[in-house]
């Protein structure tokens, strides 16, 4: 039969589940004359989760905006999801952008939209001429309805975002992501607003859709318990520097002290 | 390490809690200059405007017998009165309606995070001619335009609201938080999109709420303009005056003063609910 012939020929054409999404080499940024990363290697895989530990101004967030040409950065090598992103420019850039979904610390929801309004702005970059006249296809509207549903609060779907606590507003945010149809999501401090007990659960969460979706999960983190437990892999940073990189059980108090200074202030 | 944050010595900061926690706070220099430039700006004012306490207190009889004289209110004519006063509200009502419209599209290029510069600077521009002309000079060019009537005072009245809010609504979109804005530009979104999705509702209480205000103001401002014949009550009001026809007079005065404060009211309700 035809049908299973091509199939099989889908299969074959399909890259191996372990070629990374983003593949960066020595990766620089400076502004003016600080240096906020210093020749940054890291790769991050289909399904895994990815911790970027370290102080604030250690270069974790300079690091995702250059993933998404946010940051002027120069590299030997900068690939996000097949594409260089230092060539990319206007429309290329934009349909880049589109590719990467962002979590952020501040959750960034427009508060008075719904939650699920908010859900569907995630799809806004291929939300097509219907959009013009300001709506959403029913299509559009279910998949974000299902998106809502899987982050396990399809029941709050009409609420307004502001009257959703932390947690389930980073659920909407989460949600809003993955509306993007991403190919990566980076997470930037996605718990640091949020309690311990949350924020396990939003990581756990993160996790989940990392597997279900077979896209890297990028999070920065300030906490070492919350990287030990959640990630797979973690990437430290120091002063625009790579001073970690391996797998999180390797993760031992010294190297997070490598990572933090002798001052050691790294929660528990 | 992070660096320790210079600190002042421990004499300077005991001497800055004990100022503190004294009962008279005595103001900067900063403050006493703008107290002094204050008292210097009224006392000009006063002085270059003619404002004299005892000309108002020997006049006080004068008023006085004026208002005796617009007593008692004849409500003969009533009917007119509501007909001409229900044109006035109708003029408010498309003139508030058509100048937010287009008083939204102009702060859009008046809004400085949504606009590039020379959009910025020239809707700025424009805005300020058009606040900078009283609404009468606007209604005495439209009734030259158009002719004598309502629509020469609607189309008044939208010129006069993009002046009074233009600029009100693109300062609402400049407050907006701009977290969300750029979570939607990482995602993607068209500058438009950023717009329609992100900058406008998060403005709009405050724009609904400003809009309400403006016709407040347009109904007021509708019933003056009939004295250029650009219609609604003020013709009528007019020519009660001249024709010295003062028990008329004063009952569409009172009719006004209800209308006003009906719709006041009303438009006070409707904020408080949206805000």
């Amino acid at each position: 039969m035809t049908a299973t012939a091509e199939a099989g020929v889908v299969r074959v054409l399909q890259p191996p589940a372990s070629a990374p999404t983003i593949v960066a080499r020595g990766v620089r940024v400076s502004y003016g004359q600080t240096v906020a990363l210093d020749g940054v290697d890291l790769d991050a895989r289909p399904g895994e989760v990815l911790a970027l530990l370290g102080h604030s101004g250690s270069g974790k967030s300079t690091l995702m905006k250059s993933f998404t040409g946010m940051a002027p950065a120069t590299a030997e090598e900068l690939t996000v999801a097949g594409r260089d992103v230092l060539a990319q420019r206007g429309t290329a850039l934009r349909a880049l952008r589109a590719d990467v979904g962002h979590v952020f610390q501040h959750f960034n929801l427009v508060p008075n939209l719904s939650a699920i309004a908010n859900v569907l702005t995630g799809g806004l970059h291929r939300a097509g001429p219907y959009n013009l006249v300001g709506g959403f296809g029913s299509t559009q509207r279910r998949e974000a309805l299902a998106l809502l549903h899987r982050v396990g609060i399809g029941d709050k779907a009409r609420r307004q975002a502001r009257s959703l606590s932390g947690g389930e507003q980073q659920r909407v945010a989460i949600a809003r992501a993955l509306m993007q149809r991403p190919k990566v999501i980076l997470a930037d401090e996605p718990v640091a607003s949020l309690d311990p007990r949350l924020a396990g659960s939003v990581l756990s969460l993160l996790r989940d859709i990392a597997i279900e979706q077979q896209i890297p999960v990028i999070v920065s983190l300030h906490v070492v318990d919350l990287a030990r437990r959640h990630a797979d892999r973690v990437v430290g940073l120091r002063a625009g520097r790579t001073v970690f990189a391996g797998p999180a059980g390797a993760l031992t108090d010294g190297a997070a002290r490598e990572i933090y200074g002798e001052d050691g202030e790294f929660g528990a | 390490m992070p660096e320790a944050p210079t600190r002042p010595s421990p004499a300077d900061a005991t001497k800055d809690e004990l100022r503190l926690t004294r009962a008279v706070q005595v103001p900067g220099v900063g403050g006493l200059a703008g107290v002094v430039a204050v008292i210097a700006i009224v006392a000009w004012s006063v002085a270059g405007s003619d404002f004299s306490i005892e000309r108002f207190v020997t006049g006080m009889p004068r008023m006085g017998e004026f208002l005796v004289r617009l007593w008692p209110p004849d409500f003969g004519r009533f009917g007119l009165i509501v007909e001409l006063l229900i044109e006035t509200l109708q003029m408010a009502v498309v003139g508030t309606l058509i100048g937010a419209v287009l008083s939204l599209f102009l702060s859009f290029a008046a809004a400085s995070n949504i606009s590039p510069p020379w959009l910025y600077a020239s809707s700025r521009f424009v805005l300020n001619v058009l606040r900078s002309i009283p609404e009468l000079i606007f209604a005495l060019m439209f009734v030259s335009a158009v002719g004598l009537g309502p629509f020469a005072g609607i189309l008044a009245l939208v010129l006069g609201s993009i002046g009074t809010i233009g600029k009100i609504y693109a300062e609402a979109m400049e407050s907006v938080p701009s977290g969300p804005l750029d979570a939607l530009t990482s995602a993607g979104a068209s500058k438009r999109q950023v717009i329609t999705y992100g900058v406008v509702p998060q403005a709009s209480p405050l724009l609904v709420s400003y809009t309400l205000l403006l016709f407040e103001g347009n109904v007021r401002g509708a019933t003056i303009l009939g004295l250029v014949g650009a219609g609604g009550i003020g013709m009528e009001l007019t020519t009660a005056m001249r024709l010295y026809d003062y028990g008329h007079l004063l009952a569409i005065i009172l009719s006004i003063i209800v209308l006003v404060t009906v719709i006041d009211r009303l438009s006070a309700i409707i904020r408080k609910k949206i805000t």
